[in-house]
């Protein structure tokens, strides 16, 4: 299985992504201005009164 | 009272970046390497005088200031996947880390139009004699940044067909005696022979043919030295006006990469072709140790600038300049690191 990184884009503008660390996949990302990220912290929202 | 050789020099270096440009790094964050050059990072302090103040009665001088400092060093090696490694995650500035416990370091310029820093990450260099009880040299250069690497490969078996050169400059902060650091072991290196070598050049596989003879490539960062002092930019001792001014930031300039090589000139050879026609292609250089320790350099596009027809030990031989070029898509160079070794530049 090939790795992945988390990778946010340029400016801060926008939501990070997922993408394959391979050269191919990463150095369009980066010479646009993406660079690498920490993952997202789950934001799931949790109900209470959620029923069956 | 005994002399000091200087093979008694112990050197190590961040192998993480600095917090800041200003904030020096512990030990924990160094390694060790040893080195093939006598280059010592010899901080030199620029002084002036008041000789042409008027006033007092002579044109001589009478009182010297500290006016600023500064630091530097060329750091010459067999190249290793680890030297490797570390000199294009701290040349380009860019990098991503992935894999692990084989890790995978992918870096690029910095693009500052795409939202980039201009600044280069720093690191701290220090260096040793005898350190403890009869320390001769004891120092740290704080704030350094790599302004070029020069990877060359030639013909021959030994190590020396194979090796980087990397040059240092700093932003004149230094821990000039007690550095307090405790040297780490020294690293254990994985050689990428030239022996290993795979290249494919504007659509020739150059090996493949087994025409290739050597190869010189790199890039320099051309760092603005002069705008590191600013308004504020502090000194040496931190509120000590007195002490020398030091800079207080490091940004690339101008930047430039270079390829060069040297092959085997024979029929079909359509270096001299390809010049004339301006022919453009993607220059890919890869060393390895093994699958997890290498070093791979692609040129996202190339167009060759000079092509010599000369000899080497009386062969027929083509020397090509070439000369990298933008792609809007892939940008200029993207370089990776394989290696064992966690946390580079990070």
């Amino acid at each position: 299985m090939k790795d992945k990184v988390w990778m946010k884009p340029p400016f801060g503008v926008g939501d990070p992504k997922e993408v394959e660390a391979t050269p191919d996949v990463l150095t369009p990302l980066m010479v646009a201005g993406w660079s690498q990220c920490d993952p997202p912290a789950h934001n799931e929202e949790v109900k209470t009164d959620v029923h069956d | 009272m005994s002399t000091t050789r200087l093979q008694e020099v112990l050197i190590c270096f961040g192998k993480g970046k600095q917090v800041d440009i200003s904030t020096a790094q512990a030990a924990a964050a160094m390694w060790r390497f040893t080195k093939l050059n006598a280059s010592l990072i010899n901080p030199k302090l620029a002084t002036e005088n008041d000789a042409d103040e008027y006033g007092k009665g002579h044109e001589f001088p009478t009182v010297t200031y500290k006016t600023a400092w500064d630091v530097g060093c060329t750091l010459e090696k067999y190249l290793s996947a680890e030297i490797g490694t570390w000199a294009i995650c701290f040349a380009l500035g860019k990098v991503v880390k992935s894999g692990g416990p084989n890790f995978v370091y992918t870096c690029n310029p910095l693009i500052p139009a795409n939202g980039d820093a201009a600044e280069l990450p720093y690191l701290s260099y220090v260096e040793q004699i005898r350190p403890g009880g009869g320390v001769v040299i004891d120092r740290q250069g704080v704030g350094m940044a790599v302004e070029s690497f020069q990877i060359s490969v030639g013909s021959g078996p030994g190590r020396a067909n194979s090796k980087i050169s990397v040059e240092l400059v700093g932003s004149g902060k230094v821990i000039d005696t007690a550095t307090g650091i405790t040297m780490p072991a020294a690293t254990a290196e994985k050689l990428l022979p030239s022996a290993s070598l795979v290249l494919s050049i504007n659509g020739v596989n150059y090996v493949s043919n087994k025409n290739i003879v050597s190869l010189e490539t790199g890039w320099k960062n051309n760092i603005r030295m002069d705008s590191g002092f600013f308004p504020g930019s502090g000194f040496q001792t931190a509120g000590d006006g007195s002490t020398g001014a030091i800079r207080g930031r490091l940004e690339f300039g101008n930047r430039q990469g270079n390829l060069r090589f040297v092959a085997r000139f024979m029929n079909g050879s359509d270096e001299y072709t390809k010049l004339k026609a301006q022919t453009t292609g993607t220059a890919d250089l890869t060393l390895s140790y093994d699958t997890n320790n290498s070093l791979q350099l692609t040129w996202q596009k190339v167009a060759f600038s000079v092509v010599e027809i000369a000899e080497t030990d009386q062969i027929l031989t083509v020397a090509v300049d070439c000369v990298p070029l933008y792609d809007s898509s892939n940008g200029i160079l993207t370089a990776v690191g394989k290696t064992t070794v966690d946390n580079i530049c990070q």
